[in-house]
């Protein structure tokens, strides 16, 4: 059970970096959090946790080409690492086979 | 909607411009403008506007997270243990490449440290004083200040019964000592009779206040019983070749015993007091008197309580002081204090701690000489000074080598060295250096450490330099120095551009070194203050033995111990009348060289009213003292044999006369208590005046003195007129042996008596030279490693000019005219500074010279010419080259 720890704020950041594909950056990511989670996050928040999710390894980045529609200033996309995506699987594994051995009746019960 | 309004407020982003790390701004920036249009378009403006000032609060420290860096290659860590043996591998290679940059670095650094060393060494030695008792801070010594009509002393000694009274009248008094100086006396080896000096009487409590440890006897009583004598280490060695001593007796003087009573350890040089010998105070006949007004003459030593402050214990003493004055004054004088004090005359008591005596404390009546803290702040300076200036060429080398070391500094940062590591390598080179220095400079100390112990009148020992505090200071210093001398080259070299570097663009600002040119001119300030000083200490010290003392004290014999001789005295003295050679004898102890000394008050009438009393020498004589010493008579005449009344005549000096402010004091008579309890008076009539002579230092101005016509058996004083001293030493000394066979010949010559009352001022005069001497040449060093590397700089100019038609001559000049220059400032600023402290250590003086202006001329010429020396070998052996040579080397 060796494995960086990956906090669940940083997990999803990491999600919406693999859903977005290639098209992911601070804006996208931003903008995705908050449609399919429906948090609003601060800007400072999704941008801190990306340089931590490349620092740790789970992500890699680069400057894209210059674009028109914001003053020609390059972005930063960012792109899953093999590493992120095998931690991401096994987060997902575990997670399913945790899900596996909970009793049936314990998640009715705590419903009620 | 305007163009204008799609965009985000503008102060925001410029505060992101700002505030941002710098390496993440474009992307921020290009996605908080992109997330503002968003917003802008599903929310309206002022929510956009809302959430973009949050969004960019969000990214501004601290909030904001630093990228950091991409690293394409490894960078280790400065402090890797690889890249220090780097740096000093290198720095060794360093200093392997420039054996001669390398040894005057070395040399001029080690030369200064180890001047510091030492004057570290003398600095802590005067800060040690006293402070090893166990008691050093709870034991003041007693002043007494005494002020009546005209007369005003400040004295260290008080009345005999002050330390007891005290102890018994105040809570806050724990216990006292007094001391007082007892003559040398003779004491017996085997057959011969030494004379040993340096002798106190004590309380037996000596030795409980202070902490002398005994080697033998019993500290309680060593002094409470008649004929007992308490001697040092170095005695009992010398007399008994053992510290096992008690019991044993010591012959006195030939005749009179005195059973040992106590062996203690030799005293600690660090005491203010030096004595080898005590005995008991009760034997001194003056100790048992009770009175306050009048005999001021034992050194008293207060032992405070635990947790007494001084200023209570001085306000507790004044009190003590003034209720007993009061009846004492009403006794002797007929006055109340009151009395006394309404014509402003007083006696006040104050406190010195024991540990401040030596440095802090020069008043009248010191056991010994003290130290002088003056001496140590300028000691201090002038080896921080020396220091300062062999930094100074490490640095002024260092930056001279710049062009050269530049290309590798170009070389290396091109190659992906960071700054930080290139610092470190510099300062590990100057680090090195220092080392080494250090180590050469440890071993220049101990070396040196004999005559620095002759110069500065110390012992001592080399033991101390291994006490750990003095190890602390060493490696201190090292790293200090290290620091000082190489943070300048270190910091200036590791800034460079490499394209600059390499492109060879810095010669320019070379020759624009404002600081190094600075530097040099506060190198050869300091050496030419430093000349003026000793020129100037000098001349004082010329002036003060050349100068007219009143008497003559060339081929003057002093004969010291003849109390021995008791009445025999004048036939001795009329036995050494007819040695040939012999001119004239006078038979007293009062000499203007040594310290015995007689403080007077004469009153002009028998009322003995204070406000007109003159405090003076009064000095036994005889008739042939005036003659003997070839003082003048300036009006009057001298003693007269034949004449019965002069045993009340008196002659006095031109200083009495004026401070009498009569215009005729012939005839005048003055009148002297003989006795306290009696209130007997002796009268004197003034026979003559003579002209005023020194007899004491030549700091105060001289002080007036009254010479009576009695016998005083003392010493005798022989003026001599021979072109072979010794022979007529050897036939006086068989005279002697006529009337003394037990006694060893004791004698003296005048003038050295009179010079060891100047050794203090000699002292300060040898080390100004060594200092001012070594300053010079560490100064001189770097001026020579300067010129050296400026001339190589300019190998090719050179080689171009004399190919063009230059002469020697005008390349030496060319080269040294830079320097000459340089000096010419060093000697503007320096000179007033100069002038400054020289007039102020003069002013110390009561008969001094004044400062002329060639001092000034000598100490600039000889900084010039020794500039020039030192310049000029270099420029003309680089004038002298052969220009083919220089101009092929490319």
């Amino acid at each position: 059970m060796k494995r960086t720890y990956l906090g669940e704020f940083e997990e999803m950041v990491l999600l919406m970096v693999a859903i977005l594909d290639q098209e992911a950056y601070g804006v996208t990511v931003n903008q995705a959090l908050e449609e399919h989670t429906g948090r609003i996050v601060a800007f400072g928040t999704v941008h801190n946790t990306l340089i931590r999710l490349e620092e740790k390894g789970f992500v890699n980045s680069k400057l894209g080409g210059a674009t028109a529609e914001r003053g020609g200033r390059r972005k930063r996309l960012f792109q899953v690492t093999a590493l992120g995506s095998r931690t991401l699987q096994e987060m997902h594994e575990l997670r399913q086979d945790l899900w596996q051995m909970v009793p049936p009746h314990t998640l009715r019960l705590s419903r009620l | 909607m305007k163009m204008n309004d799609t965009r985000p407020p503008r102060w925001a982003q410029w505060l992101l411009r700002q505030l941002h790390p710098e390496d993440t701004l474009e992307e921020v920036e290009g996605d908080l403008e992109e997330l503002y249009d968003y917003w802008f378009q599903r929310n309206g403006k002022t929510l956009a506007v809302l959430r973009y000032l949050f969004s960019v609060i969000s990214v501004l420290p601290p909030f904001v997270r630093k990228r950091k860096n991409e690293k394409d290659y490894y960078t280790p860590s400065n402090l890797h243990p690889d890249m220090i043996r780097n740096y000093f591998k290198i720095a060794w290679r360093n200093l392997l490449k420039n054996k001669g940059y390398a040894s005057i670095n070395i040399l001029g650094l080690s030369i200064g440290m180890a001047v510091c060393l030492l004057i570290m060494l003398f600095v802590q030695h005067e800060l040690s004083f006293d402070q090893y008792h166990t008691n050093a801070g709870k034991i003041y010594r007693a002043n007494m200040e005494i002020k009546f009509g005209n007369n005003h002393i400040d004295l260290v000694v008080v009345n005999p019964n002050f330390g007891e009274t005290a102890k018994n009248d105040i809570a806050a008094v724990e216990d006292f000592v007094r001391l007082r100086w007892s003559d040398g006396f003779l004491i017996k080896k085997g057959n011969e009779n030494i004379r040993e000096n340096r002798i106190a009487f004590a309380d037996n409590s000596l030795f409980s206040i202070f902490s002398f440890p005994f080697l033998d006897g019993n500290p309680q009583t060593a002094l409470t019983e008649p004929n007992t004598i308490v001697i040092n280490e170095s005695i009992a060695r010398k007399y008994f070749n053992s510290t096992q001593a008690v019991g044993k007796t010591l012959i006195i003087n030939d005749t009179q015993h005195r059973r040992v009573s106590g062996v203690i350890k030799d005293i600690p040089e660090n005491t203010h007091f030096q004595f080898r010998m005590f005995i008991p105070m009760f034997e001194d006949g003056g100790s048992k008197e009770k009175i306050w007004a009048g005999s001021q003459n034992y050194n008293t030593y207060i032992l405070a309580r635990e947790g007494v402050s001084a200023a209570h214990l001085n306000t507790e003493l004044s009190r003590m002081l003034d209720k007993n004055l009061d009846s004492n004054l009403q006794k002797v004088l007929g006055k109340s204090l009151s009395q006394f004090k309404a014509q402003g005359d007083f006696f006040h008591v104050s406190l010195t701690p024991l540990a401040d005596i030596h440095l802090y404390s020069n008043k009248t009546g010191e056991l010994d000489g003290n130290g002088n803290l003056q001496y140590v702040y300028v000691f201090s300076a002038i080896a921080l000074f020396i220091l300062v200036i062999a930094c100074i060429n490490f640095m002024n080398l260092a930056t001279a080598r710049m062009s050269g070391r530049a290309k590798e500094v170009g070389l290396r940062k091109s190659m992906g060295s960071l700054r930080s590591s290139l610092i470190m390598q510099f300062l590990s080179e100057s680090m090195l250096t220092t080392v080494f220095s250090m180590v050469l400079a440890v071993s220049l100390a101990l070396l040196a450490l004999p005559v620095f112990n002759e110069l500065t009148d110390k012992q001592i020992q080399v033991a101390f330099l291994a006490h750990p505090a003095v190890v602390i200071a060493l490696i201190t210093l090292t790293f200090i120095v290290g620091l000082l001398a190489g943070a300048y080259p270190a910091f200036y070299f590791s800034g460079f551009q490499p394209v600059k570097v390499l492109k060879g663009t810095l010669e320019n600002s070379f020759k624009k070194s404002m600081l190094r040119n600075g530097l040099v001119v506060f190198q050869f300030s300091a050496s030419i203050v430093l000349i003026v000083g000793t020129i100037v200490v000098y001349q004082q010290m010329d002036y003060i033995r050349g100068k007219d003392i009143g008497y003559s004290r060339e081929q003057m014999l002093v004969i010291n111990n003849t109390n021995q001789l008791g009445d025999q005295v004048q036939s001795f003295k009329n036995q050494l009348l007819t040695v040939p050679g012999v001119r004239n004898v006078t038979v007293t102890g009062f000499l203007p060289t040594n310290y015995y000394r007689n403080n007077n008050s004469f009153f002009p009438t028998q009322a003995l009213d204070t406000k007109d009393a003159v405090s003076m020498q009064k000095w036994e004589v005889d008739e042939n003292y005036i003659n003997t010493m070839n003082m003048k008579i300036v009006a009057g005449r001298n003693f007269d044999k034949t004449m019965g009344t002069d045993s009340n005549a008196m002659i006095i000096n031109e200083a009495a006369a004026k401070f009498m402010g009569q215009k005729n004091v012939l005839n005048k008579v003055f009148y002297n208590i003989r006795d306290e309890e009696t209130k007997t008076l002796n009268g004197y009539r003034i026979v003559g005046v003579v002209k005023d002579f020194n007899f004491s230092s030549l700091r105060d101005e001289v002080k007036p003195l009254a010479m009576i016509y009695r016998k005083n058996n003392a010493g005798i004083s022989v003026r001599l007129q021979s072109s072979d001293l010794p022979a007529l030493i050897g036939q006086i000394g068989d005279k002697w042996k006529l009337f003394s066979p037990g006694l060893p010949f004791e004698y003296s010559f005048m003038d050295d008596d009179f010079n060891t009352l100047y050794k203090g001022e000699e002292k300060v005069g040898n080390i100004f030279t060594v200092f001012t001497l070594l300053a010079l040449f560490i100064g001189c060093m770097g001026l020579f490693g300067l010129a050296t590397f400026m001339a190589e700089q300019r190998t090719k100019e050179i080689g171009i000019r004399k190919v063009l038609g230059a002469s020697v001559m005008g390349i030496t000049s060319l080269l040294s005219i830079n320097f000459v220059k340089l000096v010419f400032v060093a000697i503007l600023i320096a000179c007033p500074l100069a002038y400054y402290f020289m007039d102020k250590w003069l002013a110390g003086f009561a008969y001094r010279i004044h400062i002329e202006w060639w001092v000034f001329v000598v100490a600039g010429a000889l900084a010039l010419v020794i500039t020039i020396l030192t310049v000029s070998w270099q420029a003309i052996k680089a004038a002298l080259m052969n220009p083919v040579r220089s101009l092929r080397s490319e």
